[in-house]
């Protein structure tokens, strides 16, 4: 309490409250800034090993750190906890030189052991992350060779393991050990605490409310901004919904936010002393075909449902900040091609493809799910529905909570006609979106249009172990085309990653590899 | 006789205002019910035409409400919301008493093991936080109108179990079922001439007051995301999609919330002086 | 008396596992998979798998519920799926949110519905009376969630003079709660500061909660009133001016004290279960907020904890009101 509120002032009189917003500085604490940052997701857990979300993810890398880090537009990896590390020519041994100073938050040196138990931690509760490298690495084959080094031989080689490794972050293996409770591995210790080594510490964890980060003065890695500008802290505060988030915002009681509608936003940038965050994102967003039972089992019915849909619709939805998909990859990721002749609508095509399906007059009904409470998802059926007029298709859009939907979409027979997903690829490894195509996938969220074909499969398992890059990017050109060319989905937009902001926040570094809305806190700072 | 009570009966209503205030109300909400189709400006609006290029405009000549955030009159829709509230707050008004009545009865009538083991399921649903069982139950269910009008079914028969089971009782102890009885009429006819004629006028005031209740509670459900579908213009659903455009938007919220503000105020009042005239001795609480 | 509250007692037991049936039959009839929600997005099979196993979701239903009830006797309300923490522990943060929240409706309630109902008889069928029996039947008929948002749209964004949503303010790192009452820790503390903030927090969704209860309590006032008038009749040689209108007031209050009494036990239960909307719209961290996310989310445990603590509230109401009841009217205990 040892800062006064903004707040308070507000409360003190009505009359003071219709002053300009500039009526107010920013929080401080002591003589060094706060920033507040309010988005509509909670934390609930912080577990590095066991959850990640953007909003989870946002405070962990805040807290830890990893052996690398993503940075930049296009997502670029640069060392961290790890100053380089060597690849063996045959794909299979991946050594990591450790910086010699990192130390974690409560003065435990952060060496090779607390490398290879962090990662063997992740591996063995085999949640979270785990799933990332655990058919490639065993727990027994991470070796500390000495303090500065950890040697990771995988099973057979995996060329986007480089891709996955700035996710797995360094947990502290005393702290661990000391709250672990029934051998539970510190899990239930790890989930509103931390044992990390990130320039920020927990101070105050709510994750259903507020959570109040303060900086790590002596930071390994040192402060980008200097240490006159350095902050004493980040509120993250949860406000869920968007009115209350914009109205904070205006009146400076949060300096930066995220989750504002397109049309908010177009409000917010009028506002002065408000800057808009707009970038071109990550994330593509499809319609996913249930493609092995139901009408949509039939090619020609998707493709005339591809060539139906208006999708201007989804530029206007967000109000220009989209950008339509050329490919299942999305744009910077690599080996990336643009695929001709992505359906686009053409009413005359759409027509043919239909007279060609199993259903010529259509007069069917479609079930188009999405997740309940997704504003933009649900838009997106309204005009899906408005568009399939046109061949006399009806659409019944659903909104079903996360689990329901994962549930009806593990099986093909209980898969909806027409479900709709986004997709952050948590790499930039090509691997990470071409594997959702895979047999493998089916079942899972990203897999529920259940896609089959048998030649494409084979490419993508062929290439995700492959060391010439050269081939393999060549090979996931084909493999583009020919999902297109399939049409196991909608191809939709990436739309893009916005944020508000207070103008006196300075440094925002965007990275499209980052979740929607996750921020990376480390380069803020208020200036004035 | 029964046209003198009955002109009685119109000069008590006439007197108060507030019971004309709710029948005004009631015959507007069902008037708009009957002709929606036929009287709004943009019937496509409701069929899920989209026109995003109009979206979120303020109130104007050519859209008295503005439009909403797929381009929608907003007004259009209200009106046809209107439709679906009645109906549903109608169906599950009727659909609870159709249970409960007879339940009700039953339980007044026979007494013993029988009344005991209905009364007591009836308490555990009285003593059931409605709203909150009804959440968890169209969230298990998954969203929709029916879903949603199946778990209002389940909180509100009780209600009317409570109800006839007391007229029952206090009926059962009157001179003239005696007489019927002595006189060797049967149980059903019994209940048939006597009982549910006496249960009607209650009836009647609490199923007005439901009607009321019941599309404020869909309503709500709505407000949850967890009410009708889109395209599907629900009053509750409105509002909840509008909170997002607050404050900018502010039309958006107003309109569908007036409505339901409007026909459920009708109801209750309408019930509040069905209430004074046909049940004078129960103006309680 | 003894035997009387035992029965109620042993009945309101039944009733409380009546409704853990309920609420299990209910959150096992979704067709979701909440192992899914518990192994995160993009968690493959083998970790879904994993996770059912360590919910016990892979156990067969009775034996789930068994588990279910028998962990409920320790206290134990299961664990949320969504993050993996105990309900238990999480009610008992969300509680005193909401308990500070109806305690505060249900005080405002009384302090406005007594008089307005009193105001209502005295001035029976003028214009008055007509307002105020519009304003009782708004009471219910308001849309608690739209005016809410009409409230804040006016006082929070409009006027400026009070916040939009919230409990506190985030720069507010309130000590240690002593009830969990805000308003109440902050008083025995004696910080003036916080009691204004919070109440500045806490009093829009109060006033929106109370309404309904307004209402009843103003309809019984009044016709305890309007009763005590028309007896004034009769008496009204007896006393006049100030003095008989003192006596009428009094005597009427005492009347209407039990049906009033008798509400605010009904409501009660009532209330706990409406302050979901009003939560939500206000994002005021209490269990109604609590259980409409975690709904939504299809996350099942937390809603069955707090249907149970709601509906334990109901019936701890209900047996307070029937007591009540027998403690000050003798002939209804044998009834």
């Amino acid at each position: 309490m040892s800062h006064t509120s903004r707040r308070a002032v507000l409360l003190g009189a009505g009359a003071l409250a219709a002053l300009p917003a500039s009526g107010w500085s920013f929080e401080r604490d002591g003589n060094r800034k706060v920033l507040v940052f309010a988005g509509n997701q909670g934390v609930p857990v912080l577990d590095p090993h066991v959850r990640y979300d953007w909003s989870t993810r946002m405070i962990q890398q805040s807290v830890y750190d990893g052996l690398l880090k993503y940075v930049g537009a296009p997502p670029r990896i640069i060392p961290w906890l790890a100053e380089r590390y060597e690849e063996s020519a045959d794909g299979l041994t991946y050594t990591f030189h450790l910086v010699g100073n990192a130390k974690f938050h409560n003065g435990d040196p952060l060496d090779a052991e607390a490398v290879r138990f962090s990662f063997e931690r992740g591996l063995k509760l085999n949640a979270g992350i785990a799933w990332m490298l655990k058919d490639f690495l065993k727990p027994e084959n991470i070796v500390a060779v000495d303090p500065r080094t950890v040697r990771f031989t995988l099973d057979r080689p995996f060329a986007p393991f480089i891709s996955y490794v700035p996710w797995w972050y360094i947990v502290n293996p005393k702290q661990v050990a000391a709250n672990t409770v029934d051998g539970d591995n510190g899990r239930r210790w790890l989930t509103e605490n931390a044992a990390g080594s990130g320039p920020f510490k927990l101070r105050r964890f709510d994750g259903n409310t507020l959570i109040h980060l303060d900086t790590v003065p002596d930071y390994w890695k040192g402060w980008p901004m200097g240490e006159a500008n350095r902050l004493s802290g980040v509120i993250y505060r949860l406000l869920r919904e968007a009115a209350p988030r914009r109205a904070a915002l205006q009146r400076r009681e949060i300096d930066f936010g995220t989750n504002f509608s397109p049309d908010d936003l177009e409000q917010m940038a009028r506002l002065p002393g408000v800057a808009i965050e707009n970038h071109a994102g990550f994330t593509t967003f499809g319609i996913k075909f249930n493609c092995q039972q139901g009408p949509t089992a039939d090619i020609n019915l998707r493709k005339a449902i591809a060539h139906a849909f208006d999708y201007e619709s989804l530029i206007t939805i967000h109000n220009g900040g989209a950008r339509l998909m050329d490919s299942p990859f999305p744009t910077g990721m690599a080996g990336h091609v643009s695929v001709p002749d992505m359906p686009r609508k053409d009413l005359e095509k759409a027509r043919v493809f239909l007279a060609r399906s199993r259903v010529p007059n259509g007069d069917i009904e479609l079930e188009y799910v999405h997740v309940q409470g997704l504003e933009d998802a649900r838009r997106i059926g309204l005009a899906l529905l408005d568009s399939l007029r046109a061949l006399n298709i009806r659409v019944n859009i659903v909104g079903q909570p996360w689990t329901t939907m994962v549930a009806r979409g593990s099986k093909p027979d209980t898969a909806p006609n027409m479900t709709s997903v986004y997709v952050t690829p948590v790499g930039t490894d090509p691997d990470t979106v071409a594997y959702q195509y895979h047999r493998d996938s089916w079942g899972l969220y990203y897999g529920m249009s259940h896609y089959e074909n048998p030649e494409v499969w084979a490419m993508i398992a062929e290439a995700r172990g492959m060391v010439d890059q050269t081939r393999r990017m060549a090979i996931y050109a084909e493999v583009q085309r020919r999902i297109v060319a399939d049409q196991p989905e909608l191809f939709g937009m990436i739309a893009n990653r916005t944020w508000a902001r207070r103008d006196y926040v300075k440094d925002f570094e965007f990275s499209p590899i980052r979740f929607t809305g996750e921020v990376d806190l480390y380069p803020l700072w208020i200036q004035g | 006789m029964a046209s003198r009570s009955l002109r009685l009966a119109g000069f008590l209503f006439r007197r108060s205002f507030a019971s004309m205030l709710g029948l005004t109300l009631v015959t507007l909400i069902v008037a708009l019910a009957l002709l929606g189709p036929w009287i709004v400006p943009y019937p496509d609006d409701v069929a899920g035409a989209t026109n995003l290029a109009g979206k979120l405009q303020p109130p104007s000549a050519a859209h008295w409400f503005g439009t909403d955030e797929v381009g929608n009159d907003i007004l259009t829709r209200v009106i046809i919301g209107a439709r679906l509230s009645l109906l549903v707050g109608l169906g599950i008004t009727l659909a609870a008493a159709a249970i409960g009545v007879p339940l009700g009865i039953l339980a007044g009538t026979a007494g013993g093991r029988l009344r005991e083991a209905i009364m007591r399921v009836t308490d555990l649903f009285l003593s059931v936080p409605g709203l909150v069982l009804a959440i968890a139950l169209v969230a298990a269910l998954g969203p929709g109108i029916a879903n949603a009008m199946l778990a209002l079914v389940l909180v509100w028969w009780p209600g009317y179990v409570r109800l006839a089971e007391s007229k029952a009782l206090s009926i059962r102890e009157e001179p003239f079922i005696e007489a019927a009885r002595v006189a060797g009429a049967g149980r059903l006819r019994i209940l048939w001439r006597h009982v549910l004629p006496n249960s009607i006028s209650p009836l009647i005031v609490k199923m007005s007051m439901d009607i009321g209740q019941a599309i404020l509670a869909v309503a709500s459900l709505g407000f949850l995301g967890l009410g009708a579908k889109p395209p599907t213009p629900e009053w509750g659903a409105m509002i909840s999609i509008a909170r997002g455009y607050l404050p900018d938007w502010w039309w958006y919220a107003i309109c569908p919330g007036a409505f339901i503000y409007a026909s459920v105020l009708g109801f209750n009042l309408l019930g509040d002086g069905l209430r004074d005239i046909l049940d004078p001795r129960s103006n309680r609480g | 008396m003894i035997t009387y509250l035992l029965r109620r007692a042993g009945l309101a037991a039944l009733m409380l596992f009546g409704l853990i049936c309920l609420t299990f039959i209910i959150a096992n009839v979704a067709p979701s998979d909440p192992a899914a929600l518990a192994a995160g997005p993009d968690a493959g099979r083998s970790q879904i798998e994993q996770a059912r196993r360590e919910y016990g979701l892979d156990r067969p239903l009775h034996e789930q519920f068994l588990r279910y009830v028998t962990d409920l006797t320790r206290g134990d309300f299961g664990r949320s799926v969504a993050n993996g923490r105990p309900v238990g522990q999480d009610l008992a943060r969300y509680f005193p949110a909401t308990l500070e929240l109806c305690l505060l409706a249900m005080a405002l309630g009384v302090l406005a519905g007594v008089p307005l109902g009193m105001l209502s008889a005295v001035f029976k069928d003028r214009w008055i009376d007509h307002a105020t029996r519009i304003l009782a039947v708004s009471g219910i008929a308001l849309p608690p969630f739209w005016f809410g948002l009409l409230l804040q749209l006016g006082f929070a964004t409009a006027l400026g003079w009070l916040p939009t949503s919230g409990r506190l303010s985030v720069f507010t790192e309130p000590a240690a709660p002593i009830t969990g009452l805000l308003l109440v820790d902050s008083l025995l503390r004696g910080n003036g500061a916080l009691f204004t903030e919070a109440l500045s927090y806490i009093i829009l969704p109060a006033i929106v909660l109370s309404l309904p209860c307004l209402a009843s309590i103003l309809r019984v006032n009044r016709s305890e009133m309007v009763e005590a008038l028309r007896a004034d009749y009769i008496t009204a040689a007896r006393a006049n001016g100030v003095l008989r209108r003192r006596l009428i007031a009094v005597h009427a209050l005492k009347n209407a004290m039990l049906p009033t009494l008798a509400i605010i036990g009904l409501r009660w239960g009532w209330m706990m279960s409406s302050t979901v909307l009003v939560e939500t719209v206000f994002d005021w961290p209490g269990i109604g907020l609590y259980a409409v996310s975690s709904a939504i989310s299809g996350d099942f445990k937390p809603v069955m904890g707090v249907t149970l603590i709601v509906g334990l509230n109901f019936m701890i109401a209900n047996l307070v009101v029937d007591l009540l009841y027998g403690t000050l009217d003798p002939r209804l205990r044998d009834a």
